[in-house]
């Protein structure tokens, strides 16, 4: 009895929970299969799972990033150009704090909350003046100056200007050099985290009105809604989650590209929202594998022209899943089970006439 | 009878939502018809659907012997359909005269109907090289009018004419309509009953995306009752 | 109307344009007469090449509602297709045939409804023959073209690259390798094989549209006009194909630029054309794919011109009307310039090149003047400005607002072109002119006003401007009141600033200078 309670409190997220579980063993399992037991790979032994874990720490990196977009972009329909300025910030504040001032984990997290609230103060004091098309070519603007104080050679001992910055070490339990199986656990953790969280706040009233202000923003102000502070908090949990995940990258990258800060990460975010489908969070998620994959293995196999064939994807993902992966599953899911049920009874049927 | 514009059983969806289920409209050639009903009974998406801007998915819409449902709604207006919708949308970049030179079909369609449109809106020729902005509400309704007179169009879809207009410039208003009636049949969406049923010969009653009743206007007058069931006014 | 009704209205546009006006003049009091004449005027190159990107990306937004962000990539498409006919006519000609044989096909769009309408295959056939059509149409072209013989130049040996070839024209050196000849493939064979896979491309094509059109009237002989025109054409190509090669590498250097100014804008009328009825088209319910769309189409169209062209960074050599160097150089006035065709001029002892600072400006005023004349005083432009305000109702008149849109973004893409090999002899091409451009452009309309055509052009106009200045003050540096501090701005601040002038407009008037209020 306790035990189908059990079952079918299970089944609802049965599709969750069975991600869930293969990125938990995904590392031992890839380590299994180059003759790594998994006792190796819990010891953090040099091998192919280790690289595996870092292809996935990334994409656990871009995938909070793109949650944090599809936040506001997605849900709140808030276009901004500015949003690699969001990551950016947590990247290098992260990297000077732990570098230049020796500050310590914990510390350097409290800055980065601040400085998250800061930015969407600042995104939020034009929010009152500028919409559409507009806001977004203000946020560039502000995330463009950002980018330039980080190029600028004034500031590079800190930033190390057009290089990046270099030399951050991590602290020493969750370094991704000796320790990056528990890295690859703690930003696991960290997204599922975000991921719930984000799921409670779409579907709380709050992440309703956000909803309802994008679908049509007059409307909610006359309901007796002041969108003004609904879009202020969505962009404040958005840049939150984004500078998060920015201190994730610096941990786990040796160097912090002022790429970054530029208009093409922004691009980046809007990609893989677009791939996996816009306001729908799980399409953040898929987004992201597909985008990181498709990337590194065009360039692993194909080379220089690879982001030809990227280009080229992502016109046929316009054109063939007209609402991103995960968008276009939903509208179509009923009417491709119905076609993998007929091809299994033509299956079955062919079977039995054998 | 002849009828110039039949709607057959059109259900039209915007999005998921289902707006039409179902409206029947037959115009008789040379009269003016209204079509009557509540604030979002669906009597705009009817002629948005007549035109094919909002296109139905069921049902058939038949002008002047053809089956047009299912034309781009260009080519639908190009048969001989005039359009004056809700809100005017004039032009506010173009002076009066490009308003009105811009629904020209063929060349010349303009100067050959100058007198006609004047003779109906004496105001629009000291207007026209004002910019489409610069007019009051009763202008723009005048200039949309006249807009959809330009070219040679058999029916005219009229969308709320009096909205928003002082009773001196209705009574004009509706001088202008009884008179280009005598050429082109006039279908119209009026929410001012006194308007519709002085102008109308035949109405139509939509009420919740179906049409629940229609006839001769004489008729529905002396019915009250039906009057204050589906119109609410008394 | 009234003049104080006029300052009431428009007070904070005088109050910005005041401002700049006063920085404009501290600007100039700054520097000496020459250095201040030499900025003004690359700020105006600058300028007018930023409005050949910004006017046809503010048509296409107004109207179409598509921001296109492969823009800035057709402009340095412009460039280099430009470049092409320019330094190496016979690739050039080499080309047309094959390109007129294939499009030939699509000219034929009437048949293949009909032919696509009578349904010929059921069922699953009906969604496989697409497929295969254009996977057979392929392999057709693509073995072809393999073996079809084109004199091209290498970016893998640097002999050959377009740098050392661009170099060596600029040095009146280029001497054309003899013309490629027919080797594997029999030109019969070869002619034949592109006609079929051009058809059969075309065809494939129109079946995914089964259906969806209404069938238009009767065959006349016009469905069969273009197709006759094109086949045609690329059979006299052919035949003619030495003989004008050589016609084309004799040519005087100018009437060759002029050529290829003409050429660079007829491919981008072209490329806009098929960009918006095969892809753009689709998408006008679901604009923000557009936007994942033309960055697609941005990332495939650099690759392309990097595969093509390689990455190095060259610049198209100036007509002979800008490139005397004689003794009589730098003229110092218009008539000696017009004797001597002096590449540099003294004006107001500043010594500028005349190309970069007089001709490409001019271009942009004289572009300006006939674009303004369409919108304003044709039914075309008519149908635009109306069209920008109210889509629907536009079609509610019976206006082919399709065909509309299809001009107006072809327009917008020539206009692109045209830019892009106007500043292949001033700025150089590179693989990412277009984006700098394209950024330059979303900033120029964004203080101008987005959908605003005379925005456009003072948006541009600010933004060429300003950079220039702010370049010249980085080399002359600005001296800080009251202190011995010589302040030089650094390159990042360059684009900084625009952005910033951006930011500051957009915040005090949120549709730019000239954008009309919603």
């Amino acid at each position: 009895m306790a035990k189908n309670k059990f079952f079918s409190a299970l089944k609802p997220n049965q599709g969750s929970l069975i991600t869930l579980a293969v990125f938990i063993l995904l590392p031992f399992v890839v380590g299994l299969f180059n003759g790594a037991s998994p006792a190796q790979v819990w010891t953090n032994g040099s091998g192919q799972s280790k690289f595996i874990q870092g292809l996935a720490i990334e994409i656990f990196i871009l995938a909070l990033y793109a949650l944090s977009y599809d936040l506001i972009f997605g849900f709140t329909g808030l276009l901004s150009f500015g949003h690699s300025m969001f990551f950016a910030v947590g990247a290098y504040l992260t990297g000077i704090l732990l570098k230049n001032f020796g500050f310590s984990l914990g510390a350097t997290f409290g800055m980065i909350f601040l400085a998250g609230i800061l930015q969407a103060l600042l995104f939020g004091m034009v929010l009152p003046r500028v919409k559409g098309i507009t806001f977004a070519l203000v946020t560039l603007g502000m995330a463009s100056v950002f980018h330039v104080l980080v190029i600028s050679s004034e500031l590079g001992p800190y930033t190390g200007s057009d290089v990046g910055l270099q030399g951050v070490v991590a602290p020493e339990f969750i370094s991704p050099a000796s320790q990056r199986l528990r890295l690859y656990f703690v930003t696991l953790a960290i997204l599922i985290a975000v991921f719930m969280l984000y799921k409670r706040f779409v579907n709380s009233p709050t992440g309703r009105v956000c909803t309802a202000i994008r679908e049509n923003e007059g409307r909610a102000l006359m309901l007796g809604y002041n969108t003004f502070y609904f879009k202020l908090a969505a962009l404040a949990l958005s840049s939150l989650t984004a500078a998060l995940a920015g201190m994730l990258h610096t941990i786990y990258q040796p160097i912090v590209s002022p790429n970054v800060a530029g208009l093409g990460y922004t691009v980046t975010a809007l990609l893989i929202i677009l791939i996996g489908g816009v306001g729908t969070l799980n399409g953040a998620l898929v987004g992201a594998v597909v985008f990181r994959l498709l990337d590194y293995g065009l360039r692993r196999y194909i080379g220089e022209s690879a982001s030809f064939i990227n280009g080229a994807v992502y016109v046929a993902i316009v054109l063939f899943l007209p609402f991103g992966i995960v968008g276009t599953w939903r509208l179509k899911s009923a009417q491709i089970r119905q076609g993998w049920e007929r091809l299994a009874k033509l299956w079955l049927i062919g079977n039995r006439r054998d | 009878m002849n009828h110039l514009l039949e709607v057959q059983s059109i259900h039209t969806f915007i999005g998921q939502y289902h707006i039409l289920q179902g409206v029947d409209v037959r115009v008789p050639k040379g009269s003016i018809t209204a079509l009557l009903g509540r604030n979002g009974a669906g009597k705009t998406t009817t002629l948005k659907t007549i035109l094919g801007l909002t296109p139905p998915r069921q049902g058939k819409v038949v002008f002047e012997g053809r089956e047009i449902n299912g034309m781009r709604s260009f080519d639908i207006a190009a048969l001989g359909i005039g359009f004056v919708p809700e809100h005017r949308a004039i032009f506010r970049d173009l002076s009066v005269e490009e308003n009105l030179k811009i629904a020209e079909r063929r060349k010349g369609d303009y100067t050959r109907k100058q007198d006609f449109l004047f003779s109906l809106f004496p105001d629009l020729k000291r207007l026209i090289n004002l910019p489409g902005t610069h007019l009051s509400g009763g202008q723009q309704q005048m200039l949309a009018i006249a807009r959809a007179l330009v070219a040679d169009n058999r029916l005219l879809l009229i969308d709320e004419p009096s909205e928003g207009l002082a009773p001196v410039l209705i009574e004009q208003l509706m001088q202008a309509i009884r008179q280009l009636s005598a050429e082109t049949t006039v279908v119209l969406v009026e929410q001012n009953f006194l308007v519709a049923s002085q102008l109308a010969e035949y109405y139509v009653i939509i009420e919740e995306g179906r049409s629940v009743k229609q006839g001769k206007m004489k008729d529905l007058v002396n019915d009250k009752a039906t009057i204050h069931r589906y119109l609410g006014a008394a | 109307m009234n003049l104080s009704i006029f300052f009431r209205k428009n007070l904070m546009l005088l109050a910005i344009l005041a401002v700049l006006a006063g920085l404009f003049a501290a600007a100039a009091n700054g520097m000496e007469s020459s250095d201040f004449v030499i900025t003004l005027l690359r700020g105006l190159s600058v300028g007018s090449l930023t409005f050949l990107v910004a006017s046809g990306f503010s048509l296409i937004f107004g109207l179409l509602d598509v921001l296109n962000l492969a823009h800035g990539t057709l402009f340095m498409i412009g460039a280099y297709i430009g470049w092409t006919v320019y330094v190496r006519p016979d690739t050039f000609v080499d080309l047309l045939t094959p390109l007129a044989l294939v499009f030939s096909g699509f000219m034929l769009g009437d048949v293949w409804t009909i032919l696509s309408t009578r349904s010929l295959f059921a069922g699953g056939t009906k969604r496989v023959l697409p497929w295969a059509g254009i996977l057979v149409s392929a392999l057709i072209l693509v073995g072809v073209l393999r073996s079809y013989p084109v004199s091209i130049w290498n970016p893998e040996d640097y002999a050959q690259s377009p740098v050392s070839i661009s170099y060596l024209a600029g040095q009146g050196q280029n001497i054309l390798p003899p013309p490629a000849a027919f080797g594997s493939i029999s030109p019969l064979l070869a002619l034949a094989g592109l006609l079929l896979g051009g058809l059969l491309l075309a065809f494939s094509l129109s079946l995914f549209n089964a259906g969806k059109q209404a069938v238009s009237k009767r065959l006349g002989w016009r469905s069969f006009a273009g197709f006759g025109a094109f086949l045609l054409a690329g059979i006299v190509f052919f035949v003619f194909n030495d003989a004008l090669t050589a016609f084309l590498a004799a040519l005087n250097t100018n009437w060759l630029f002029l050529t290829a100014v003409t050429v660079a804008v007829g491919a981008g009328i072209g490329l806009g054309a098929l960009m918006e009825t095969t892809l753009i088209r689709p998408l006008y319910i679901r604009p923000i794919y557009q936007l994942m769309l033309t960055i697609g189409l941005s990332a495939i169209g650099i690759e392309m011109v990097r595969a093509v062209w390689g990455r190095p960074e060259f610049t198209m050599p100036r007509p002979e009307l800008f490139a005397g160097t004689g003794e009589a150089c730098p003229a110092t006035s218009l008539s000696d310039w017009w004797q001597y065709h002096c590449s540099t001029m003294i004006l107001l002892d500043g010594r500028i090149r005349v190309y970069n600072e007089i001709f490409v400006p001019i271009v942009g005023l004289v572009v300006l003047a006939g674009v303004w004349m369409l919108l304003q005083r044709t039914r075309l432009g008519m149908v635009i400005r109306a069209g920008v305000q109210d889509r629907e109702m536009v079609e509610a008149l019976g206006i082919n607002v399709r065909r509309v849109f299809t001009l107006v973004f072809a327009l917008g893409v020539g206009l692109a072109a045209l830019g892009g090999v106007l500043a292949a002899p001033s700025i150089g091409l590179s693989n990412m002119m277009g984006e700098s451009f394209l950024l330059n452009a979303l900033i120029a309309l964004a203080i101008g006003g987005l959908t605003s055509y005379p925005g456009a052009a003072l948006g541009s106009l600010l933004v060429g401007l300003l950079q220039q200045f702010i370049i010249k003050y980085g080399q002359i540096g600005i001296p800080i009141p009251f202190t011995d501090i010589i302040f030089k701005p650094t390159p990042p601040i360059v684009p900084a600033s625009t952005i910033l002038l951006m930011v500051v407009v957009l915040l005090i008037l949120p549709n730019g200078l000239l954008g009309k209020k919603e």
